[in-house]
């Protein structure tokens, strides 16, 4: 038997902290200045849709009549369109309107997706080609003819439009769940949960779903973005929200009939929406360097 | 590698069948196409209404499998895809859609894929230099431009140059000038018209190339094959285009196919801006008119085009990758 190696003196002038992983993620986040930028615009566009109606008197609703079209002025900070309604008010509630949504939907089909993809991949068999068909078929289906026949016929109430856009966001997502979880579903701990007699769900839940989490949050930050893109446009066609509501998309709607006569109907409208979208993608990046497992960042 | 394609072309050639009539049922019951003839003055009865829809087969009263069948069968026997609410031949409206809106999106995907991937190798090769870093910014805010503001920011563009030169150089509205005599004449007519929209869709598009692609080369550039390649001899350069290159090629090629739907999603909005009678026109037409028969027509397009990117993917990674074997 050899001597028992004593223990290395440990040197005082050099901790070596173990970096959660909390802490790791954090600081190499907060390393990226891109992804600072994002996170701040994001935070200013979130308090302008939440507090911005108290930088005019005015009401989205109500039409000012003595005002119709006319370019900014210290009483319309953004102008004022065709029916006299304060721009300003307007894009306050075109922006929560759209952050609610995007931010709903996102959440809702990034649930739906870890659970039908890694779900699908851990139980095979006949769950899997079954659910593996639904979801080729649900691809090939123009999903943005559909979504606008849907939304046309319920008349642009935004809670349905939530409905329906998680209703065929998820799909996408889920191929891509599944594609990774396979390799899950053979790793030694999940077997080992096997053993001891884990309910099925409980090991997608407990043992599968968290190793995807990196994916999934990265999805949950750009499926903000491709709503954000989905709603507008639908609204810009006039199936998304409809008048009397309003939402970005709607507002560029509108702004686009008058662009040279009016263009500020559509620029700030088309500034916020560009800003909101940038700021989401920065801080999809950050998130996606901050949690790359094979990052070589040290710490 | 014949049999291959078509076996997957069966395999799409089903899926298309399927996804159009779902699409027929939907459209059925979500479009009702009596409120198009409510709208008239003076007003009709209801029995007017049925007896006016009822030769097009969109008679509310029939059940929806016989008006499927009645659908149905003038498509498989005669290739007529059914008529509108008020009676036009969804055919004829097709025929010159089609020639309109391919032309569009197929030089859009062609542009936005050349230019991305262009960029993405030449980025890859050259990372964290300057021109990746600006490149990169400027793809990042391109990429999340709605469609509908690129378009209507080159629209505002396009005017002001046309102000600024005084006359008509770009334009903004229209496939074509009605009235143009002659082949050379009308030709350039038509690319003219083809500048704006196409630019519009390359813009917005090709960023999203750009980024996959040069992520795909990052990852396969410091790979043992290029390293082997660069100890026969080959220079950097030939060994990233003729190793590297071909196998970061092959994720890129399969996902052209299934971008040509989103591709035709923004294609309907650029029609919409820059007035193009093209298929994405028809689409938001087709919808608010409640025409069910042209909904199916424009699904089954979006359909097709989608199983012929599939299989000229196919066809692309079994050039592309050595690796894959068919029999």
């Amino acid at each position: 038997m050899a001597a028992p190696i004593p223990p290395l003196p440990l040197d005082p002038e050099v901790p070596a902290p173990r970096l959660g992983r909390g802490r790791l993620y954090r600081r190499r986040f907060v390393r990226n200045r891109g992804a600072l930028l994002g996170v701040l615009i994001f935070v200013a566009l979130v308090l302008f849709a939440a507090f911005g109606h108290l930088l005019t008197s005015w009401n989205w609703a109500d039409p000012d009549l003595t005002a119709l079209t006319q370019p900014p002025t210290p009483a319309h900070p953004f102008g004022t369109g065709q029916g006299g309604n304060d721009l300003l008010a307007e894009c306050v509630h075109g922006l929560q309107r759209s952050l609610v949504i995007a931010l709903s939907v996102s959440a809702l089909t990034t649930v739906i997706a870890a659970v039908v993809g890694a779900g699908t991949a851990y139980l095979g068999g006949r769950t899997e080609r079954v659910s593996l068909a639904v979801i080729h078929f649900l691809l090939v289906v123009p999903s943005f003819l559909i979504l606008a026949l849907i939304s046309n016929r319920v008349a642009g109430d935004w809670r349905v439009l939530i409905l329906v856009l998680t209703l065929f966001g998820w799909v996408f997502n889920a191929r891509i769940v599944w594609s990774v979880s396979t390799s899950l579903r053979e790793r030694d701990y999940v077997l080992m949960a096997e053993f001891m007699d884990v309910s099925r769900w409980r090991i997608v839940l407990r043992h599968i779903v968290p190793h995807l989490s990196s994916l999934l949050i990265i999805n949950l930050t750009l499926g903000v973005d491709s709503t954000v893109l989905n709603e507008t446009a639908l609204s810009f066609l006039g199936f998304g929200v409809k008048t009397p509501d309003v939402s970005l998309g709607s507002l560029l709607a509108d702004g686009a009939s008058t662009i040279s006569s009016a263009p500020w109907l559509f620029a700030y409208p088309a500034g916020l929406l560009v800003v909101l979208t940038v700021s989401v993608m920065l801080i999809g990046d950050g998130l996606r360097d901050a949690l790359d497992p094979t990052s070589r960042a040290g710490g | 590698m014949v049999r291959y394609v078509l076996r997957s072309a069966v395999g799409w050639l089903v899926m298309i069948v399927v996804a159009t009539n779902a699409t027929f049922f939907l459209a059925s019951w979500f479009l009702d196409p009596r409120s198009n003839y409510r709208q008239l003055r003076p007003v009709r009865t209801e029995e007017q209404i049925s007896r006016a829809l009822r030769p097009y087969g969109l008679d509310p009263h029939e059940s929806l499998v016989g008006r499927w069948w009645h659908w149905l069968s003038g498509v498989v026997l005669h290739f007529d895809w059914g008529h509108s609410p008020t009676g036009a031949s969804v055919n004829s409206e097709v025929a010159y859609r089609v020639v309109i809106s391919g032309q569009l999106v197929l030089a859009g995907v062609a542009l936005s894929v050349l230019f991305g991937v262009a960029l993405g190798v030449y980025t890859a090769s050259r990372q964290y230099g300057v021109v990746d870093r600006v490149s990169q910014t400027v793809s990042v805010v391109l990429y999340n431009v709605p469609t509908a503001v690129g378009a209507l920011g080159l629209v505002l563009l396009a005017v002001w140059l046309n102000q600024r030169a005084g006359g008509t150089v770009l334009h903004v509205a229209g496939a074509s000038t009605p009235g143009v005599d002659g082949t050379l004449p009308r030709l350039l007519d038509r690319l003219d018209h083809l500048i704006l929209p196409t630019i519009n869709l390359a813009l917005l598009g090709y960023a999203g190339w750009h980024f996959t692609q040069r992520a795909l080369l990052l990852d396969t550039i410091n790979a043992d094959y290029v390293r082997t390649a660069r100890a026969t001899g080959l220079t950097r350069a030939q060994a990233i285009r003729r190793h590297a290159l071909r196998s970061s090629l092959i994720p890129t090629a399969t996902s052209v196919a299934f971008t040509i739907p989103t591709v035709f999603t923004g294609a309907i909005i650029t029609e919409t801006v820059f007035g193009w009678e093209g298929m994405g026109r028809y689409f938001t037409k087709t919808i608010s008119e409640n025409d069910v028969h042209g909904t199916v027509a424009v699904a089954a397009f979006g359909a097709v085009t989608t199983a012929v990117g599939a299989v000229l993917a196919d066809i692309a990674t079994v050039l592309l990758d050595p690796r894959v074997r068919v029999s």
